[in-house]
């Protein structure tokens, strides 16, 4: 088997990812959470590179640049609303509205 | 307990999923211990060195594993661009300011474009570049410096509030993520062999023929013009429904953002509304005239003013 194989990259991916998760999870300020979220883009782009760069053609770099134009899409909305409510509730903190259950 | 693994993990000379799975249990610990909490700093100094340990077997591991196979020159620049990007990604997500987390985060995007240039994914490097860190992250930047103030009933130090401070169920938050990376670690260290198997280019003049070699650079010529026919040819419509997604997010995002907007008939009388915040009438131009948007605040409609709070 070669040195770096597929398998090292979608490691790299997974461990992203995982991360990513892990701080969604955990982590109560809002743009902290979205930080996270791009953080597990990461991880799939660089899954769905490898994944091309391995087979041999180039869905994988397509994708990636469609994984990047959801990322900027969500990135401007998802501020937008986190500016929003900020202004109501004057915090960033996600357990302000803890309120919002059903 | 160490000892053994090593010894196991030496016995068998590749890269063990148990190991695997074991390491990520250890880095599970490590992590609770270093994210934000209420506790005393000693215990994210412990967390520190126990994920340092976990990170330094799990280096020797595979380098000792790699040293096993014939190496082609590129393997350290592997090693050196995930291991930054793996240790800013766990910066990411342990830093109470969210400031250096973005810029951390920063970090983690230049190393994975790194990790794309050894994919030869040149284009892709470069547009990781220039939209992650230099427009998605200065965004972020922007929001956290307008959203960001010193809380006054919860500020503990320099500015720093609760909610930064203490992580929400830690200890939850790391075993659902590795638990679900140690699978997927599973998985791809055990199971991966399937998928490493790379087809033959279909239609590529200088490419990986069996995946282990790198393409001769002198009759390399980049992968960005074939990237962009592929792109222009067969991915057309995906290539315009992303621009439609992009142009729909940017309205929307100052639909969002607007505020204070309250309409009326729009004769020639206008009218104070006595609730400023409402929105009453269609948010829409009239007559495709951008001044006929009504702000609250203003008699003229043409002066536009946002009184801010």
């Amino acid at each position: 088997m070669d040195p770096l194989a597929l398998q090292h990259y979608l490691a790299v991916g997974a461990i992203l990812f995982g991360i990513g998760l892990i701080g969604f999870m955990s982590r109560r300020n809002l743009i902290v959470m979205f930080l996270c979220t791009e953080l597990m883009f990461q991880g799939v782009a660089i899954n769905l590179v490898a994944f091309g760069h391995f087979w041999g053609n180039f869905s994988g770099q397509a994708f990636t640049i469609f994984v990047l134009v959801i990322a900027a899409a969500e990135a401007s909305l998802a501020l937008g609303l986190v500016v929003l409510l900020f202004r109501q509730k004057n915090t960033l903190d996600a357990d302000a509205w803890r309120e919002l259950k059903g | 307990m160490l000892t053994t693994i090593f010894i196991y993990a030496a016995a068998t000379a590749i890269l063990n999923p148990l190991v695997v799975l074991v390491l990520c249990a250890f880095a599970g610990v490590a992590t609770v211990l270093m994210l934000p909490g209420r506790k005393e700093t000693s215990w994210a100094k412990v967390g520190g060195v126990v994920a340092m340990a976990v990170g330094l077997i799990f280096a020797a591991l595979l380098v000792r594993y790699t040293a096993t196979v014939s190496p082609d020159g590129m393997g350290i620049y592997f090693w050196v661009f995930s291991a930054i990007a793996i240790v800013s990604a766990v910066r990411v997500i342990t830093h109470p300011r969210p400031v250096y987390a973005a810029l951390y985060f920063v970090l983690t995007v230049l190393a994975s474009s790194g990790l794309f240039i050894l994919l030869w994914a040149e284009f892709m490097a470069a547009a990781l570049v220039i939209i992650y860190a230099g427009a998605i992250l200065v965004t972020y930047v922007f929001v956290i410096m307008l959203a960001s103030q010193a809380a006054p009933d919860a500020a503990t130090i320099a500015g720093q509030t609760d909610y930064d401070d203490v992580s929400r169920d830690p200890v939850v938050a790391a075993a659902i993520g590795f638990a679900l990376m140690g699978v997927l670690l599973f998985v791809i260290f055990d199971k991966a062999d399937g998928v490493n198997r790379p087809v033959k280019p279909p239609n590529l003049k200088v490419f990986v023929q069996d995946g282990s070699a790198t393409p001769p650079l002198a009759t390399y010529d980049g992968t960005t013009q074939q990237l962009g026919q592929y792109l222009f040819n067969d991915q057309m419509v995906n290539l315009e429904l992303a621009s439609l997604i992009l142009t729909v997010s940017m309205v929307g995002a100052i639909v969002i953002t607007r505020r204070r907007i309250v309409s009326t008939d729009f004769g020639d009388e206008f009218v104070e509304t006595p609730e400023p915040e409402t929105l009453h009438g269609p948010a829409t131009p009239v007559n495709d005239n951008p001044h006929s948007i009504p702000v609250y605040g203003t008699k003229n409609p043409r002066v536009k003013a946002y009184p801010e709070r």
